[in-house]
Parts: structure tokens; C-alpha cells; sequence
């Protein structure tokens, strides 16, 4: 009984180790690439531990391409955003999830039906409305909708805030507090927590993001890393994967190692998403 | 006379309580009108006219919807391709990360290393992901060939050059993304919620393995199941373009080309707008059917505790 418990428990973590390094291969072979000449890459058989280490692939990549550029872009566009969407989802979420008013049911129904609206169905019109307020080739068209609140992080805050107990507001309305001060004073100091999630899911996505930017930014001086690395070391005849592949460590490294520190946060945030209720 | 008094005190306070609660609701209210309620309304009637943005719109009917269906459009290809690459990509995604969490579900001592590393692709930009693609699908250069030619099989084929490989090669890339990883969570956080009782009353009954999964894994978490379809869903149609675009451009030829490809291409290369929305239409369109249909299923199959 305990050999067969000990048997089972080696093929479970070899199955484990299999599929981890299925999910973690394409990481480790950017990783190589980006320290490998560009006849390395092109060599057979491909070779998981490079020959001869190219850390000049960085400083090439860095000087030759606007990363720097780039990277101040993306910077601008997590800060607005994160900045816009913590202030304006905290706010929306407390009555839905703290306070009884009239049509709560229809507002909360609403707010779930918008986070299925696909991006493509609404983008011509939005596009055509941002060109008439003369906001293309601006980072506005972005950021300001940020603090109009963006459901997701409404019906995320909305989640957390029902595992306060309700107590707490109207003990202090009994006290004689109005609603803003119980949100201000009491709700927001309590969900911290909440708040590092929602910036660090919020500051990920834009990281990561390239259809929106894509649309509204033309400009080499205005493109976020995204953007920017569709045409950067590349054209019709050549492909540097080298300086490509350095590129993408740059890409990867920074929401990897904010993934690394804030593992629990961003675990539980998606997992709230999944609660019931 | 004093209980009036009272009503109207009670009444005056929700008033005042309704306010309130829309005051906290306008940012979202003002952004859903400007951001969502406006522009699908505008996408109908931009749908119904022809309009290059330089010259002014002009009203054409159902000109783009009978341009769009009829025979020789490229239309069709475009929906078929949506509705493959849906249907595969959501079937795909959605059991590899209900194997996943499974595999975390595992009793063993440190699994949450194997958590992180199930979970770290999600996190990485999808251009990142498609770069990386881009290279390991290579016909010459790239490790599948090479791996397939540790196999016995020479001659690789050139993945995403292939009329009919490209679409399965892009729905294994998806088993990477953000969306994937985001259910896998879901689906491990909720397996662990399955109670325990429930699996040691069936043991006793004498139910076999597969009827446990079946019965008391599979049934309890049904719910679950049902938002991750529908996660999985909207990401088919959202989050395909910044995996597609960057990977193929919707190549080769048109072999790749999802809606939400067509609709960037129409509306921000050729300046198409009217037929851009009309796409547009059609979009929102199959997303609300396929999301209405998952509910009237869910009435069948999900069960729910209360």
C-alpha cells in the first residue's frame, strides 16, 4: 500500500515536471535565443544551452531600436490607466456591493453584460468619436476612458468589498457619517489589498496590451513596447531573431518578476473572479 | 398623523440613499454611454452607409450586409475561419486548463512551484509569445521540426505557411495566453472547494474513479465550467487579434483571418468604415447568440447549489 502511495506520488510529479516544461518552454528558448548569434539560432540542430554567450545582442537591440522610447510610452500608459481605473471602479463598486437602491439589479446586470462586448464591435465608432475631439496619435483616447471605470475591475472590487462586513456602515451611519466618508475613511483603508491586486492585473494588461494602442497610435515617437516591436528588427527580407528574441526577454522579464513578488495578490484576484454571488 | 410623519422621514432617506448610490455609479454611467451604449448604436447606423472618413457618409441601406453575403464576398471565408478557430480554441483552452488544475490538485509537497510555472506564460505580452512561435514553428530552424525529426519524421511542415495547419497551430499558442492561465486558477481554486464528504460517500457506494470525476467533480464545479465558457468565449473573439495579428497577419493568403482581423483591415487599412461596422454588427451579433446559447444549455447541465 505505502510502495504503490510511493509509486503513484513519482508519476504525479513527473507528469508535473513534463507539462511544466511544456508551459515554460518558449520562455526558455527566447531566454537562449537572445544570448545566441544570429547563425547560432540558425543552426542544426537547435541548441537549448547557447554555444558562445552574445550579451552584445542587448546593447545592439537597445541602441539600434527605440526601446527606450517605447518603454517610456508603456510606462505612461500602465500609470494613466492603473491610476484612472483604481479611482473610478473603487467608487462605482461600493453601492453595488454595500448599499440598496433602486435598479441595482438592471446597473449590476449591465456592468456584466459590457465586460462581454468585444473591443472590435465598438472600436469604429470610438475611433471616429476620439478623431472628432482631435485625440489620435495621443495617449487620450487610452487613458481617459480608464477613469470612466472598466467593469472587470467594478465587478472585482464589487467582490471584495462583500466580504467586509456590512456592519461597519451602518454603524457609522448611525454615527451620522454620510456614504463618501465610509467609503473614503473606512471601505478604502480596509481593501488595500484589493487595490495592489487590481493595480498589478491592471498594470499587466497594459503592459501587454496591442490592439488599443495599435488603433489610435501612429506615431514611432507615441508607440507603447507592444506596438513598437511589430516592426522592429524586421522587415520583408530579414528577420533579426537575435536582436527580436533580446527584445522579448525585455518584454517578458517585467510583468514576470512583478508576477514572482505579487503571486498571491494576482492569484487571488482571479480567483475572486470565479466566486459565486 | 405622527406614522405619516415617519413614511415620509423613511421615504426622504431613500431618496437621498438612491442619490447617493448614483452618485457613486456616474463615472461608469457616463463611460458606458459614451464608451459602449453610443458607439454600438452608431456601429448599427455606421453599418448603413459607406464612408471613407474623408468624404462625407452617405447612406447606402443594407448595401455592406448584401455585399458582405453575397456569393464571391470574402466574407465567408472570414466567418469560417471565426467559427473554427472559436469552437476549436475554446474546447482547446478550456481543457487544458481544467487539466492543469487538475494536475494541481495533486497532494504533494511543493506544488505551488509547479502553480507559478503552469501560470508565468499568462503573463508574458502575446507579441512576446508569438515572436517566440514564430521561431520554434520554423520549418528550418524551429525545435517542433526538430523534435518531430527525433521522431522519425523528416521534413517538418512549415507550420504557419500551411493553409491547414495554421489554424491548430495558432490554437496551440493559445494555450498559453492570459485567458488560459486566468481558468486555470478559477478551475483550481474551485476543485479545491469540492467537499470531501461527497467523494468518500461515492467510495463507499463502490462508484469507480471515472464515476467519481463524473458525478461529484464534474457536476459540482459545472458552474465554474459554464463562466469559463464564457471567459473563454469573449477572449475567442477579443483577445484573438493580438495573438493572431502578430503571428500570421491573418495569413497565409486568408487562411488565419478571424473577424476581428477583418474588421481592423477594413476599418484602419482601406478606411472602409461602413463595412467595417457592418463586420462590426455581425461580431456582437454572434457573440450575444453563442453567449445566450451557453445560458439555455447552462439550464440543462449546470447545477447549482440552492
Amino acid at each position: 500500500m505505502k510502495l504503490k502511495l510511493k509509486i503513484t506520488n513519482f508519476l504525479q510529479y513527473i507528469l508535473l515536471i513534463v507539462v511544466a516544461i511544456i508551459m515554460i518552454f518558449p520562455i526558455l528558448w527566447i531566454a537562449s535565443s537572445s544570448l545566441k548569434s544570429l547563425i547560432d539560432i540558425s543552426a542544426y540542430p537547435p541548441q537549448l544551452i547557447p554555444k558562445e554567450i552574445h550579451f552584445e545582442n542587448y546593447v545592439e537591440a537597445f541602441s539600434r531600436g527605440d526601446i527606450f522610447v517605447y518603454l517610456k510610452n508603456t510606462l505612461i500608459l500602465i500609470i494613466g490607466c492603473t491610476t484612472g481605473t483604481l479611482i473610478s471602479s473603487s467608487i462605482v463598486a461600493y453601492p453595488l456591493a454595500r448599499m440598496n437602491f433602486a435598479g441595482k439589479k438592471i446597473m449590476f446586470g449591465l456592468i456584466l453584460a459590457t465586460m462581454m462586448v468585444p473591443a472590435t464591435a465598438t472600436i469604429i465608432p470610438q475611433y471616429i468619436m476620439f478623431s472628432k475631439f482631435r485625440w489620435l496619435n495621443s495617449f487620450l483616447p487610452i487613458i481617459v476612458p480608464a477613469f470612466f471605470a472598466f467593469p472587470y475591475n467594478v465587478f472585482l472590487f464589487r467582490q471584495f468589498y462583500r466580504t467586509i462586513p456590512i456592519s461597519i456602515d451602518e454603524a457609522a451611519l448611525i454615527d451620522g457619517c454620510n456614504r463618501w466618508d465610509i467609503f473614503i475613511k473606512m471601505i478604502v483603508p480596509l481593501s488595500r489589498p484589493t487595490f495592489i491586486t487590481i493595480g498589478v492585473l491592471s498594470s499587466v494588461f497594459w503592459w501587454n496590451e496591442l490592439f488599443i494602442p495599435l488603433i489610435y497610435i501612429d506615431s514611432d515617437r507615441l508607440k507603447p513596447l507592444t506596438v513598437g516591436a511589430l516592426t522592429t528588427f524586421k522587415n520583408l527580407f530579414i528577420q533579426r531573431w537575435d536582436l527580436q528574441m533580446a527584445m522579448c526577454v525585455v518584454m517578458v522579464l517585467p510583468p514576470m518578476i512583478l508576477y514572482l513578488f505579487t503571486q498571491k495578490y494576482l492569484a487571488e484576484g482571479i480567483k475572486t473572479t470565479g466566486m459565486k454571488g | 398623523m405622527e406614522h405619516e410623519g415617519l413614511l415620509t422621514k423613511k421615504n426622504k432617506r431613500n431618496v437621498r440613499e438612491n442619490i447617493t448610490a448614483y452618485a457613486f455609479l456616474s463615472p461608469w454611467i457616463i463611460g458606458f454611454i459614451l464608451f459602449s451604449g453610443v458607439p454600438i448604436i452608431a456601429s448599427f447606423v455606421l453599418s448603413l452607409t459607406k464612408w471613407d472618413l474623408i468624404s462625407a457618409p452617405r447612406f447606402i441601406g443594407l448595401g455592406n450586409f448584401i455585399a458582405m453575403f453575397s456569393a464571391g464576398s470574402d466574407f465567408w471565408n472570414v466567418l469560417k475561419v471565426t467559427l473554427i478557430f472559436t469552437v476549436f480554441s475554446i474546447i482547446a483552452t478550456l481543457t487544458w486548463s481544467f487539466f492543469l488544475a487538475m494536475l494541481l490538485n495533486f497532494k504533494l509537497k511543493g506544488i505551488g512551484i509547479f502553480r507559478f510555472f503552469f501560470f508565468v506564460p499568462a503573463v508574458m505580452p502575446s507579441i512576446a509569445l508569438a515572436f517566440a512561435f514564430q521561431l520554434l514553428y520554423n520549418k528550418e530552424i524551429g525545435v517542433i521540426n526538430y523534435i518531430l525529426y527525433l521522431f522519425g519524421i523528416n521534413n517538418g511542415p512549415n507550420w504557419l505557411m500551411d493553409n491547414h495547419l495554421v489554424i491548430p497551430s495558432i490554437i496551440f499558442v493559445c494555450l498559453y495566453t492570459y485567458t488560459t492561465g486566468q481558468m486555470m486558477l478559477i478551475f483550481d481554486a474551485s476543485l479545491k472547494e469540492v467537499p470531501k464528504e461527497l467523494y468518500e460517500a461515492c467510495s463507499i457506494d463502490g462508484a469507480s474513479y471515472f464515476q467519481k470525476f463524473y458525478y461529484v467533480t464534474l457536476s459540482y464545479i459545472s458552474p465554474v465550467i459554464l463562466f469559463n465558457l464564457v471567459i473563454a468565449t469573449i477572449n475567442a473573439f477579443n483577445g484573438s487579434f493580438s495573438i493572431i495579428y502578430p503571428l500570421t497577419f491573418g495569413g497565409p493568403g486568408d487562411a488565419s483571418r478571424v473577424i476581428s482581423l477583418a474588421i481592423y483591415d477594413s476599418g484602419f487599412k482601406t478606411f472602409r468604415m461602413g463595412y467595417a461596422s457592418a463586420l462590426a454588427t455581425v461580431a456582437f451579433i454572434m457573440v450575444v447568440a453563442i453567449a445566450l446559447l451557453q445560458f439555455k444549455l447552462s439550464d440543462k447541465f449546470v447545477y447549482y447549489e440552492n
